[in-house]
């Protein structure tokens, strides 16, 4: 679903070797994207302001589509584009204190960025409630990155957080 | 495909993480590369794990950059470094690799030695400067770029001349320092590809050594011979895979060119899987279509271009080698009866009126069966043309059944992946309803809408499964809604035979009004019209979610649709019979006419006195046939894209401009833009697909026909989409690869394929026109070829073949296949059905424990109380044990299960931390051997609280 940043592609192959966050405003696909902000966030680690090649290349090898290899040795260290850092990845759009666990006040900040308007509070914490109630597994009102895995085990993750060109 | 250079890095970087240093390095500049164990693992501690990885890509992917630059890089870098005003500790880490890698090479190139020098001095004092260089930029945030730069640029020189001052240091001094910098990254072995260090290769010679060893002695192993053969060939690929790159002189080129050569063709499959991807046509517009309208518009334009691709390859088949090698080698118009226009037709053969009902001259050209010689063989080539022309029609079939059906398990296969999961319906909505591929404002405030409708709805839903009258309701409205539904198509059903029954009546009388001849189609247009719509009122009874509905809506239009496909074969089998019947009468006219010539011309032979336009000829019932499904062809067009004008285009023009002066809001009122119909425009394509399939045997030039039809129908589709209609009140999700529509198109494909085959196994072909005249029966074309074309024994095999007695066990060996494969698949759906629900209840389990730990296990907790106290110490202590064990659980976790420590040690620990985790390093694990023994290792442990008494 990250395609969009097929445009950032066309940016690079004019040599412009650093991306400012306006360059990412202004693809449309981010722009209206309710989580845009956190995506570009997470290509400017530590409130960086510009973004060299190296470092793109170096988040963007996330969405590398996965390729099954028999040879894969299970010693080897974990591939960057591997099912559980495509996760962190989007955990981390989530958790923004980074302290590990998406808590209830991080999703309702989603939540209201998500939803419409007119939506009342009454029915945003219940959303959050139930969001919780299902994903939570130890009880501690909040959704840790295990869980949030868990959560999501039955998604074809792989497919949907690849960008085919980077095969 | 492999990556070895991939392999080779991550191995060596696994095995130096885990190791300690254990050979020294004669090369002095082989310490400098070398990295200091300990700074690395400060690093991996305090970096997420994923950084020193993302390195390690990043350089890889670089690799081949640096290797073709590796002499033009440092001034490349300094011009770089003089515009650049803030790079991170990163950057300099890959200077430093830049540096290590060139002085690497010295090793190997004497002539460069001093170059690669003065680089890895130039570097070193780089990184020296950074960190100032840094701080100020910090401090100086809010001054002009270019002052910084000034400042940078100076800075820069400084250091470079303190720098060349101090060039002249020790090797041993630079070492220090290397080894002081903790920030060195450890991804540099990862970028040596073809020149890998002297340690590197050390280790990689240990580790072949080490599996040479373990072939020599693999038979006196105790093991099993499974294991026995799979260590083996492990072995045996490691050693051919990493000999080449120790040893020294050819087999080290050897592999060096390997290496390179596995590159380019990486980095060249990639090239051609991007030109493939921009070879694929019109994926911009369906995209732009899709971020306008989401994916269900852009799933009906994404399975038009399939249908484009599928009929391209038939249009290929067809004129390939049926249309073009009539055209080029059989004989010309006007030779041959059939090839002529008859006498009576030739003043307006020529007329656009005729030409476009594809009478006079179109009618005897290629494009219709008619044109075809029986001659068996054709032209220089022999190319027996009636063969090909059976063998195509037949093929064409085969090849569209077989692409439909691989499409859809193509699709099972990807949809299959994602399961339906009741359990984390909303953490679903929540993380994954967002479609990243809306670009259009207006797109996302529906897209908006709808997220925030779904989880209205889902609540409602909810909410709904626990009350019970509300299902009653429900279910009375579905079945009420399917029964109004059934009452519709059961009346238009009796209508259309109603309709076809008075219209044969018709046909005995003379004199017919414009009204009864075009009873059957006015009536079909109406209803074509009016129902959908009501089929759709019906529908919202029903309440269903906007895919569930559209997959009912496009069935239940189906159903209608097949009224009218049936009035049509009914229709058109009623013509040829009749046909059939006039052919009897006018064949003895023409044998008694050919009998005549021949006796009377005998003398003047060759030269015929009649002229092929005056011939008396038959009907030619399949040209007929071909000439109804290219005319219903032709006119589906016409409607289809007039509607879209009149209805969308014309539609939105009034709403627009006639907005300013009306009386009402045009635009948000009663007529509005429309939206996109997409169960009507997918079946209007499916049913036209079922047309080209019936129609092609007998019109081969019908599929040229769909194939111009379905590429203007792209482009004005997309024009029209995006020029009149609006995004749908309710976006929804759907699959870009639709399976219904595929199973729809299969289930027409089959329809199709009945009357065609009926057709050609019981008619008898016409004895003046087309491939197969003069023959009983079509298929005997393959009988002829048999006989005449293959040797003997051939023919005989065949007729065993043929029998019915191989038949009939063929089938019901077919049958029994089918029962067999179908009963294992059951019993594996079964299967999965009953893992799903032992995850469900496992899962169901591991929740409640953790929900009510209090009131499950009193008992236990009581026993706890009883405890001495110390034990209780020692039981807080293991909980941090088990955290320490899952570094993934996170902070919170951690006070929960300090909170409910006591809990956390009586419920054993779940599932998922035994599996998923692979073993730690033995120091940091907690092992329980160890301590029962009672070593006093790590500070004072008393035995855990599982044996108190002991």
């Amino acid at each position: 679903p990250f395609a969009p940043l097929s445009t950032i592609q066309d940016k690079l192959s004019r040599l412009a070797l650093f991306f400012s966050r306006e360059d990412f405003q202004r693809i449309g696909e981010l722009a209206v994207n309710p989580l845009g902000d956190r995506i570009i966030n997470a290509f400017f680690p530590d409130d960086k302001q510009s973004l060299d090649f190296r470092s793109f290349i170096r988040i963007l090898a996330c969405f590398r589509p996965t390729v099954k290899d028999k040879y894969a040795d299970p010693n080897a260290a974990e591939p960057i584009n591997s099912r559980s850092n495509k996760l962190r990845f989007a955990f981390q759009l989530y958790d923004q204190d980074r302290d590990g666990i998406i808590s209830r006040g991080e999703l309702i900040q989603v939540l209201r960025m998500m939803l419409e308007a007119q939506v009342t509070e009454d029915q945003l914490e219940s959303i959050t409630d139930r969001t919780i109630q299902e994903a939570d597994l130890d009880g501690d009102g909040a959704i840790s990155f295990e869980e949030f895995r868990k959560s999501l085990e039955n998604i074809n993750l792989e497919h949907k957080m690849s960008i085919r060109f980077l095969q | 495909m492999m990556h070895p250079s991939h392999r080779v890095g991550i191995e060596i970087d696994a095995d130096e993480i885990t190791e300690t240093e254990e050979e020294d390095d004669d090369d002095g500049e082989e310490e400098v590369v070398k990295q200091p164990v300990t700074s690395r693992k400060q690093q991996h501690t305090h970096k997420p794990p994923t950084a020193s990885k993302d390195e390690e890509d990043s350089s890889e992917e670089d690799a081949k950059f640096k290797h073709r630059n590796n002499r033009r890089r440092p001034r490349v870098q300094n011009g770089i470094r003089k515009n650049n005003t803030d790079h991170e500790d990163d950057e300099s880490e890959e200077e430093n690799k830049e540096t290590a890698k060139n002085s690497r090479t010295k090793t190997k190139k004497n002539h460069e030695v001093e170059e690669s020098d003065d680089d890895s001095e130039l570097g070193e004092n780089r990184k020296r400067t950074k960190k100032p260089v840094h701080n100020n930029n910090r401090n100086n945030r809010a001054n002009t770029n270019k002052k910084l730069k000034d400042e940078q640029n100076k800075k820069q020189k400084q250091a470079n001349n303190k720098g060349n001052k101090k060039g002249k240091m020790s090797n041993g001094k630079d070492k220090k320092k290397k080894k002081g910098k903790p920030s060195s990254s450890s991804s540099d072995s990862s970028d040596s590809d073809d020149s890998l260090s002297e340690d590197e290769l050390a280790k990689v010679l240990e580790e072949v050594e080490e599996k040479k060893k373990l072939i020599a002695i693999l038979r006196t192993k105790a093991w099993r011979m499974k294991r026995k053969l799979v260590t083996l060939k492990e072995s045996q690929a490691f050693i051919e895979k990493f000999e080449g790159a120790l040893g020294k002189g050819k087999g080290r080129k050897f592999y060096a060119y390997k290496v390179m050569m596995m590159k380019k063709w990486i980095k060249f499959k990639r090239d051609f899987e991007n030109f493939k991807t921009s070879c694929i046509p019109w994926e911009m517009k369906i995209k732009e279509i899709e971020s306008h309208f989401g994916s269900s518009v852009a799933s009906y334009f994404i399975f038009l271009r399939w249908l484009y691709g599928m009929n391209l390859v038939l249009f290929s088949l067809t004129f390939g080698l049926v249309v073009i090698p009539e055209v080029l080698m059989g004989l010309q118009y006007g030779s041959i009866p059939r090839k002529t226009v008859p006498r009576k037709e030739q003043p307006t053969a020529m007329d656009f009126s005729v030409l476009w009902e594809f009478g006079g001259y179109m009618k005897y050209s290629a494009l219709f069966y008619g044109y075809y010689n029986n001659e068996r063989m054709i032209g220089v080539f022999k190319y027996r043309l009636p063969l090909a022309y059976f063998m195509v029609g037949v093929g064409s079939f085969g090849y569209s059944l077989m692409v439909v059906i691989r499409t859809m398990t193509r699709n099972a296969r990807e949809s299959g992946v994602d399961g339906d999961d009741g359990d984390f319906n909303f953490s679903w909505k929540m993380f994954t309803s967002w479609d990243y591929l809306i670009g259009n404002p207006e797109t996302a405030d529906n897209k908006f809408a709808s997220i925030t409708t779904s989880f209205k709805e889902s609540i409602v839903d909810e909410e709904e499964n626990q009350k019970d009258e509300n299902v009653h309701l429900r279910r009375f409205l579905i079945v009420s809604a399917n029964f109004l539904i059934f009452c519709c198509l059961a009346g238009s059903g009796y209508l259309i035979f109603y309709v076809v029954k008075k219209s044969q009546k018709y046909s005995a009388l003379e004199t017919l009004s414009w009204y009864q001849k075009n009873e059957i189609d006015i009536v079909m247009a109406l209803l074509g019209m009016f129902v959908p719509p009501l089929f759709e009122t019906i529908a919202t009874l029903e309440n269903y979610h906007p895919r569930i509905a559209l997959k009912w809506q496009l069935w239940r239009m189906f159903a209608l649709f097949l009224g009218n496909l049936y009035t049509f074969l009914l229709a058109l089998i009623d013509q040829v019979n009749t046909q059939l019947a006039e052919e009897e009468s006018i064949k003895n006219k023409t044998l008694a006419v050919i009998n005549s010539f021949n006796s009377t011309n005998s003398t003047s032979e060759g030269i015929p006195a009649i002229d092929p336009a005056d011939f008396p000829r038959g009907p030619c019932w399949e040209t007929g046939v071909g000439l109804e499904f290219t005319k219903l062809t032709i006119s589906d067009i016409l409607v289809t894209y007039g509607s879209i004008l009149v209805g969308d285009f014309l539609n939105a023009l009034f709403v627009r401009f006639f907005n300013y002066c009306w009386c009402w809001d045009l635009e948000y009122g009663f007529p509005s833009y429309t939206e996109f119909d997409i169960s009507g425009n997918v079946l209007g394509l499916i049913f036209n697909q079922g047309m080209i399939w019936m129609g092609t045997f007998y019109s081969p030039g019908l599929i040229g026909i769909n194939i111009l039809r379905l590429l203007t129908s792209m482009y004005f589709q997309c024009w029209a989409v995006m020029c009149c209609n609006v995004p749908q009140s309710r976006v929804f999700k759907a699959s870009g690869s639709n399976n219904f529509y595929m199973s729809l198109l299969l289930l027409i494909l089959f329809l199709s394929l009945l009357p065609v085959v009926y057709t050609i196994m019981t008619f008898t072909p016409s004895f003046d026109c087309g491939p197969f005249s003069g023959k009983t029966k079509m298929f005997d074309v393959i009988m002829e070829t048999i006989q005449y074309d293959f040797p003997a024994f051939i023919g005989k095999l065949f007729g065993y073949a043929s029998n019915p007695g191989l038949i009939l066990p063929g089938i019901l060996l077919m049958v029994l296949a089918i029962y067999y494969l179908n009963a294992t698949s059951k019993t594996y759906e079964a299967a999965n059905l009953e893992l799903k629900k032992k995850m469900q209840m496992l899962r169901d389990e591991q929740k409640n424990r953790r929900n009510n730990k209090n009131t499950v296990n009193p008992m236990l907790q009581d026993l706890e109380d009883l405890l001495p106290n110390n034990a209780n110490v020692t039981k807080s202590e293991l909980d941090k044990v088990v955290i320490e064990k899952q570094p993934a659980i996170t902070n919170g976790v951690t006070k929960a299960n300090g909170k409910y420590g006591k809990e956390m040690t009586l419920a054993p620990p779940p599932l998922k931390m035994v599996v998923t985790k692979p073993p730690n390093p033995r120091q940091a694990s907690h092992l329980p051997g160890k301590q029962r023994s009672g070593t006093p290792g790590q500070g004072p442990r008393r035995p855990p609280p599982g044996q108190p008494k002991r």
